[in-house]
Parts: structure tokens; C-alpha cells; sequence
């Protein structure tokens, strides 16, 4: 069996080996479950470090030995805290605590306002260098407080398909921001189903009564649920200067550069004015490959807008 | 041969114990037989090794010597360096940011291993709201400068830039620093996921931060006013027509609206300093709208469109 890196089983074991010495006495399945690791692992690893040491070798370092499926540690002289924060974990934990202190409804003064602000002095500083936007209209708030009261709502809704907005009703389950959009997982009463709605686009939202429908056991994560099958395929040329295409947007694959630094991209395309959008965004710097009956997307696109700038006003 | 960790463990434990520097001969030989007897080799393996430990975020302080040992490098790990401090968090506040990382980063293997150091577990499940934070490599080290003022240098645009990071903005899923550009003289916005390479920071200096302190005043939140080129900030007009009209009210706020027509439909005015993103802003509305002024960028997204057909 393939051992994991050395520096990977190195950096758990100094994880674990405080959070023991502070127990004194753990089953191995609790630490393993705990940590993450196989119970072999785990094993192999603590009997490896209690062999370690200094010559000459009067008291050892590190005290464990494991009987019957327990672990049992001596008295602690080292490794007896855990390691500092490193930089990429203190990105980490502010990135997200700061993030989550935008989402509606965080209380500014909250526990996690006061985590943060001891992990920032832990870290010697006053200023966490972090600043997170994410505006919340005032519908992002409503659906929340929504999806609290379990309730039913009624919107008027502007789907990127329809030339102009349409009634729905959802029941709410999940908001959430990805890519800088804030969107809902809802079910959908008039189609019976799981369906992912863009918040912006709703123009109008009253409650209507409570909601009839549980949510679903698994909801698709913020950022992976364009993965799904469904949803039609374009392939796309893309120039280097289109590169912001697909780092922004979530996509299937990008091919290697040809000679002139042009890449395939495949992506996902949840309607065709979506597409006209993305591709008048990119001008020349795109090419529609497949399906071959979208290849005059763009062209007709620029065509449809040009004709509005040739109009006197 | 001996299994890696056992070495680096027994490295780590000599370098956390020792009252002095050790030079590489003196740690050789206290670890007897576990590195190469051979001058080069062992200094490769040492090497390897130090990198190793630095890879998990351990520091190993260096000294060189001087008297009749000069040009002697001493090694030793500082515990104060090396160990968290108790942070005094209490159950809940632990919880609360296992929250934000189920919210925020759900399956961060940093942030789960984060957790497990101030004694919380991982995982869970974020609770109804949730945000998707966008990763980039850059991004610790420059929160790190920020944090600590000091200035980096990285290659953007096919430059080096020397810049003092005042913050890091997440907006409309793009992560930018702002800051002083030491090259121009001037405020500048960088996009990180365009910075390319490594970012070098400078611990030796710490810069001054801006005078009116307020680090979040200082970052524009504005899209259309973001971008590495800041020029002046010009104006431009825009003609939305109806069906769209109620989504630009919202994105952008009554008091923007120069015309309501009677068809329903608004012009509108918006400061922008990036052309390409008030381009693509614009074009985003497909024939729903229209660039009035400036004339010089209108003509310009004219020959963008004629090239496209």
C-alpha cells in the first residue's frame, strides 16, 4: 500500500499528540475517528514516534504505548502543544469566519466575531487584512428568514429563458453566494423538484403560507452544482485574453494552449441568451466548436446589438 | 532505511531542546547513523528535511557563527515560535467557526486540520446560508503582508510590481488586493487570481499604512471602478430598456436614473475607470442595452461588436 507523504503523516501527528498527552487516555478508534486517520495508521505512526529520541536515551520523549485498543500517554515533555497557525490555516479560518460574518443574519457581536478576534491577537495582529463584499439585497435577507419559518413563498421571477417574468412558487431550502451571484436551492412547486433559482432575479417575493415539502437529504454545494448532467454542453475556442472566462466560470475542462496560446473549454450553458452574453463579452477572443448549429451564435448575437447603435436616437 | 518521519520527528525534538545553535556536524552526530556520513549527501538530506518542516510551518532559526567558527551556520527551532499559544476560545466560539468553514469552505482539509489545533473537529454541515469562497495560492502570504504591513513584490501583467498591501476585497467572487504601487506612485487594484508566480514579501520592511486609516474606506467596492490601470474616473450613459430596467434600479440605485421614458425604459449614468468591465457589463444586456457616451468608448464597443459578426 502507497504510505502517505512523510510531511503529511508528520504534520497529523503533531496535531494529535497534544490533544492525547491533554486526555492521557483515548481508544484508538476515538483518535482515529477524530483525525481522520485509519486505525492502522494511526498505530503504526505513535509506535514510530515513541521509538524517537535523544541519546542518550535516559527518558523518552515522547511517553505512549497502546494495549487492547487504547492509547495510553505517560507525562508529556514535548509536542505538548499544538503547532502555530500557519499562514495558509490563519488565511483559512478569517477568510471563512469574515465571509460568514456577511451572510445574513451573523451577529456582529456573536461567538464568532470573538473567535476571530482572539485568533487575530494569537497571531500578533491588530488588523486581520481582510475585507469580504458581499452585498445581500434585501430579498437575500427575506428568503433567509424564509427558510427559517419554513415557509412558502410566491415570486415573481425573470428566468434568463423567458422574455418576461413568470409567478412561481418555491419553497426555499439552502441561499447561497457563488461567483459573486447569490442564488436559492428551492423546491419548485409547479415542477415538483429541486431547482436552483439566481436571487438578483427576483423581482418580487410574498409569503404565502408554510411549506409542504422536507429538504432534500443532500443539497448540491455552492460552487459544484453546475456538475449537473443535464445541463447542455458547448465547447469553446477561447484566446489567452479570454482567459477570464474560464477562471470565472465553472467549467468542464480546458484543453492544453495550441501554438497561439488558444484553448478548448467546455462548459456548461444553462440557456442560449446566457451563451450570447458570454460570447459578445468575448468578442473575437471566442469561437463556438460544438455543437456546430451554435457556431453562428455569436455572430448573429453582434448582428441583433449592432442594429440598436445604427438606430438615431 | 528508516522510515522519514522518525528522523524528522527526532530533528524536530533536538532542534526544540538544544540551549544553542547547532551547526549540520553537531546534528549529525547527535542523530547518529540517521544522516549520510558523506559531506554532500547529508547536507541534501538536511536540506530536504529543512524543507520538509518548513512545509508544515515549522521555523528553524539560523544563525551564522563568528570567531574561529566563521561562516558556520547554527540551526535551532525557537519554542515560542514553534507552539500555539492558548487563544483562551471558549466551546462556542470553537463551534462558530466550524460553522463559517461548513459555510464558507466545505471541504477545506487546511481548515478541518485548522480546527483540530484549537481543539474542535471538522466537518458538519453549514447551516442555510452559505457563500462559496473562491481559493488561490497567493492569497495567505498576502493576507499575511497585509496583516503585518509589509511590502510584496510579484509579476502582474508581465511586470514586477512592488506593492504595500492595505487589504484584500472579495467582491463579486474575485479576490483583488489594494494597495501602494511603489512603481507608480499610486493607488493601485490587482486582480490575485491574475498575479502570476510567487508573491515575495519583504519581512525586513514595514510599511506605513495609508494616512486616513481606515483600510475599508480605501478599497472601492464598485466593479467598474476596479482594475490594474486606474485612470481617471470618467462617466457613462447608459439606455436600459424596460424589461431590464427594474434589475439595473436595484443593482445600481435610484438616484443613478438621468431619464425615465414613457416606454418604461431608463438612461442612466455610472462612473466606471475600467473599459472592460463597463463593456462587458453593458454587452451582459445582449440589445436590452445601449452605450450612449462616453463617444470615444461607444465607437470602441462598436468595432468590439462588428468584429464579433
Amino acid at each position: 500500500m502507497a504510505q502517505r507523504p512523510a510531511t503529511e503523516r508528520l504534520r497529523r501527528l503533531l496535531i494529535i499528540l497534544p490533544w492525547l498527552m491533554e486526555r492521557g487516555e483515548v481508544s484508538v478508534d476515538e483518535a482515529a475517528e477524530r483525525f481522520s486517520v485509519g486505525v492502522d495508521d494511526l498505530i503504526r505512526d505513535l509506535e514510530l514516534v515513541s521509538m524517537c529520541g535523544l541519546p542518550p536515551y535516559v527518558d523518552e520523549m515522547i511517553d505512549v504505548f497502546i494495549d487492547e485498543g487504547m492509547i495510553f500517554v505517560g507525562i508529556p515533555r514535548l509536542f505538548t502543544r499544538p503547532l502555530r497557525l500557519s499562514e495558509v490555516e490563519a488565511f483559512e479560518l478569517l477568510a471563512a469566519g469574515r465571509a460568514a460574518m456577511q451572510l445574513p443574519g451573523a451577529d456582529p457581536d456573536g461567538a464568532l466575531a470573538r473567535g476571530l478576534g482572539k485568533i487575530a491577537m494569537g497571531l500578533g495582529e491588530d488588523d486581520m487584512g481582510l475585507l469580504v463584499v458581499a452585498p445581500t439585497s434585501e430579498i437575500v435577507q427575506e428568503l433567509s428568514q424564509v427558510i427559517e419559518n419554513r415557509q412558502r413563498v410566491e415570486v415573481r421571477y425573470q428566468s434568463s429563458k423567458d422574455v418576461a417574468p413568470t409567478d412561481r412558487l418555491l419553497e426555499p431550502f439552502v441561499v447561497f453566494s457563488s461567483q459573486g451571484n447569490w442564488y436559492t436551492h428551492a423546491h419548485d412547486v409547479s415542477s415538483d423538484g429541486l431547482r436552483t433559482f439566481r436571487i438578483d432575479r427576483i423581482e418580487s417575493l410574498s409569503v404565502i403560507g408554510q411549506a409542504e415539502n422536507e429538504a432534500p437529504d443532500s443539497m448540491p454545494e455552492p460552487g459544484i452544482w453546475f456538475a449537473d448532467a443535464d445541463i447542455e454542453r458547448v465547447k469553446l475556442r477561447v484566446a489567452p485574453r479570454g482567459r477570464w472566462m474560464y477562471e470565472r466560470y465553472p467549467v468542464d475542462e480546458v484543453s492544453p494552449p495550441d501554438a497561439d496560446g488558444w484553448v478548448e473549454v467546455r462548459l456548461a450553458v444553462t440557456s442560449h441568451q446566457w451563451l450570447e452574453r458570454l460570447l459578445l463579452r468575448l468578442g473575437d477572443a471566442v469561437e463556438v466548436v460544438d455543437p456546430t448549429s451554435m457556431r453562428v451564435a455569436r455572430s448573429e448575437a453582434a448582428a441583433r446589438v449592432l442594429g440598436r447603435y445604427s438606430v438615431k436616437r | 532505511m528508516a522510515d522519514r518521519v522518525e528522523r524528522l520527528t527526532n530533528l524536530l525534538a533536538l532542534l526544540l531542546e538544544t540551549r544553542r545553535p547547532l551547526t549540520l556536524h553537531e546534528i549529525a552526530s547527535e542523530l547518529e547513523s540517521q544522516y549520510p556520513d558523506a559531506g554532500q549527501a547529508r547536507r541534501a538530506a538536511f536540506e530536504r528535511d529543512k524543507a520538509a518542516l518548513r512545509e508544515i510551518g515549522v521555523k528553524i532559526s539560523t544563525e551564522t557563527f563568528g570567531g574561529d567558527r566563521a561562516g558556520e551556520m547554527g540551526y535551532r527551532i525557537e519554542r515560542s515560535s514553534f507552539e500555539l499559544p492558548d487563544l483562551g476560545l471558549t466551546d462556542d466560539e470553537v463551534r462558530a467557526l466550524q460553522v463559517a468553514l461548513a459555510a464558507t469552505r466545505p471541504d477545506s482539509v487546511i481548515g478541518e486540520e485548522a480546527l483540530l489545533k484549537l481543539g474542535g473537529v471538522g466537518g458538519g454541515v453549514g447551516g442555510p446560508i452559505r457563500m462559496h469562497l473562491p481559493e488561490l495560492p497567493a492569497l495567505p502570504i498576502l493576507r499575511s503582508a497585509v496583516a503585518q504591513r509589509h511590502p510584496v513584490s510579484f509579476r502582474y501583467s508581465g511586470n514586477v510590481r512592488k506593492v504595500e498591501p492595505w487589504g484584500l476585497l472579495l467582491r463579486d467572487g474575485f479576490w483583488y488586493a489594494v494597495g501602494f504601487d511603489q512603481n507608480r506612485g499610486a493607488r493601485r487594484t490587482f486582480r490575485v487570481d491574475r498575479c502570476e508566480g510567487e508573491v515575495a514579501i519583504d519581512s525586513a520592511v514595514v510599511f506605513e499604512p495609508p494616512a486616513d486609516g481606515d483600510l475599508g474606506a480605501a478599497l472601492p467596492t464598485n466593479p467598474l471602478l476596479l482594475g490594474d490601470e486606474v485612470a481617471a474616473e470618467r462617466e457613462a450613459v447608459v439606455h436600459i430598456s424596460a424589461r431590464r430596467g427594474w434589475l439595473v434600479e436595484r443593482e445600481i440605485g435610484s438616484e443613478r436614473i438621468l431619464v425615465r421614458h414613457d416606454d418604461g425604459s431608463i438612461t442612466i449614468r455610472l462612473p466606471f475607470t475600467n473599459e472592460d468591465a463597463l463593456r462587458s457589463w453593458v454587452l451582459g444586456f445582449l440589445d436590452d442595452a445601449e452605450l450612449l457616451e462616453p463617444a470615444d468608448v461607444r465607437d470602441r464597443l462598436i468595432e468590439w461588436l462588428k468584429a464579433a459578426v
